[in-house]
């Protein structure tokens, strides 16, 4: 096993999420003094994000898939619940992501449940969830990367970004690929979110992790190396 | 000369070989893979004999067994006297770096899905077809397999492959199987029949289908369906392999 190896895989890993992050972070700041400017603040405000939002698509480009805000309940004065979410398909401008957010109807985007918002309303802590098959809005397998938005103690929701696994995947491929032995990026679930072995695609379920598992700081995943070699057999 | 070779993929390539039966093919299949993948590029020299049979773990009588092979098949060519040795003559087909780059670009999710979606497609013709295939079904299933089995060229297997895939949904009794199974051969046969560098062994193929047959025929459904879902898993963890040597080739 190379210890070598595994710190790179890692250091990559801190710069790819960081950079996200980043861009995160520009867009909640444009939230939180959007949301200090407007006296009864209403949907129709958060335009005033949008070129956060588009700058953090473009800077990120080829990267983050779609991003935005989106707000928790009852924080609108004229919507209980709105997402300002935007996606660029490949080579195209951004398009606005329009659900259903009638309670009453079948098709109900009920966002308040799902991971990537309940996690950071309970913890306001930025979270990752994922890979994961992403049928509400995408079609996609996805990574959605959210940090909470807060004023005063006041949470307003959270802004966030989707990046597509196989993207993920790709911006780690050369520092997996030059280590000679078995690495996993693994979630907390122990979901594979990138390795090098055939064995291991993305999204498989590392069952027993061993001992060998290294947390990474600030995100919830952890490396898992093996002293195996890669399995990929001569034939 | 050699600097393809002598980087990353010379571990894959030119590791020891297991012991075991049938070492000529092994040191067949690696090498015309590796040549297929485009690891040993057009043009290159192959190490000297003992070396390549040292690196390899075989005799020099193996190795030479399977040069000769090579030879017969059009992959090397042996060359006399001063600066003479055995070169690698790469197919000139223009679909192979396509392919390569195909292969090298699709994420590891992505390839796994591929498996997922025809084990699912393939899993089920194949219970299903035990539980409705007339002997009419069963007879052209076998036409299909001995076509495959006598096919001479990589389109003809990967045209006979594809059909009896095919087939089995059509002895299923589904239209919409079929149709999702023709979409799949349309989609991955190329991957999975690469010149050269085929998923899975040829005649390993001809083998699981006609075990495949034989359970369609005995009506058993179970067996039907787990050995075709075993043949799938395999075939994609070949392309796995590849796809992993691609990247490390660069």
């Amino acid at each position: 096993m190379s210890d070598r190896h595994v710190g790179q895989v890692a250091e990559r890993v801190h710069t790819i999420v960081a950079d996200i992050f980043s861009s995160l972070d520009r867009i909640l700041a444009s939230v939180v003094a959007c949301y200090r400017a407007s006296g009864s603040f209403a949907s129709a405000d958060l335009a005033a994000v949008r070129p956060e939002i588009f700058a953090c698509l473009s800077r990120t480009h080829e990267v983050v898939a779609g991003a935005g805000v989106i707000v928790a309940p009852g924080v609108l004065a004229d919507r209980r619940r709105w997402l300002e979410w935007w996606q660029v398909p490949p080579e195209q401008d951004p398009i606005f992501l329009d659900v259903d957010l009638d309670p009453e109807s079948l098709d109900f985007y009920d966002y308040t449940a799902a991971e990537w918002f309940a996690v950071p309303e309970r913890t306001r802590r930025r979270h990752i969830v994922g890979p994961y098959v992403d049928y509400g809005g995408t079609d996609t397998y996805m990574l959605t990367f959210t940090a909470p938005a807060e004023v005063d103690g006041r949470f307003l929701g959270v802004v966030g970004a989707d990046v597509r696994a196989a993207r993920f995947e790709a911006l780690l491929l050369g520092v997996l690929a030059a280590s000679p032995t078995q690495i996993t990026l693994v979630n907390a679930e122990g979901r594979v979110v990138a390795a090098n072995s055939p064995r291991l695609p993305a999204g498989s379920l590392l069952l027993d992790p061993g001992s060998d598992r290294l947390p990474l700081p600030e995100v919830p995943w952890s490396i898992v190396t093996s002293a195996r070699d890669r399995a990929i057999s001569p034939l | 000369m050699l600097d393809h070779v002598s980087q990353l993929p010379k571990a894959a390539v030119f590791a020891p070989l297991d012991d075991g039966s049938g070492r000529v093919e092994v040191v067949v299949r690696r090498l015309a893979e590796a040549i297929a993948l485009g690891l040993i590029a057009d043009g290159d020299q192959l190490p000297a004999e003992l070396e390549l049979a040292n690196a390899l773990n075989v005799s020099t009588v193996t190795l030479r067994a399977a040069l000769a092979a090579l030879r017969e098949r059009g992959l090397v060519e042996t060359r006399r006297g001063r600066g003479g040795g055995t070169f690698v003559l790469a197919p000139a087909d223009p679909s192979t770096a396509r392919l390569r780059r195909r292969l090298r670009e699709l994420s590891t999710s992505e390839l796994r899905e591929i498996g997922d979606y025809r084990s699912a497609i393939a899993g089920t013709a194949a219970r299903l077809a035990a539980l409705r295939a007339s002997a009419d079904n069963v007879t052209r299933l076998r036409q299909f397999v001995a076509r495959l089995d006598a096919a001479a060229s990589v389109g003809e297997r990967r045209r006979a492959d594809g059909r009896f895939h095919i087939e089995v949904a059509a002895a299923a009794q589904s239209v919409r199987l079929t149709r999702a199974e023709i979409d799949i051969q349309a989609e991955v046969g190329e991957l999975l029949w690469l010149p050269y560098g085929e998923a899975v062994d040829p005649q390993e193929v001809v083998r699981s289908h006609s075990q495949v047959i034989d359970a369609i025929e005995a009506r058993d459904p179970d067996r039907a369906r787990s050995l075709t879902e075993e043949h799938i898993d395999k075939g994609i963890e070949r392309l796995m392999e590849f796809h992993w040597r691609l990247v490390a080739s660069e």
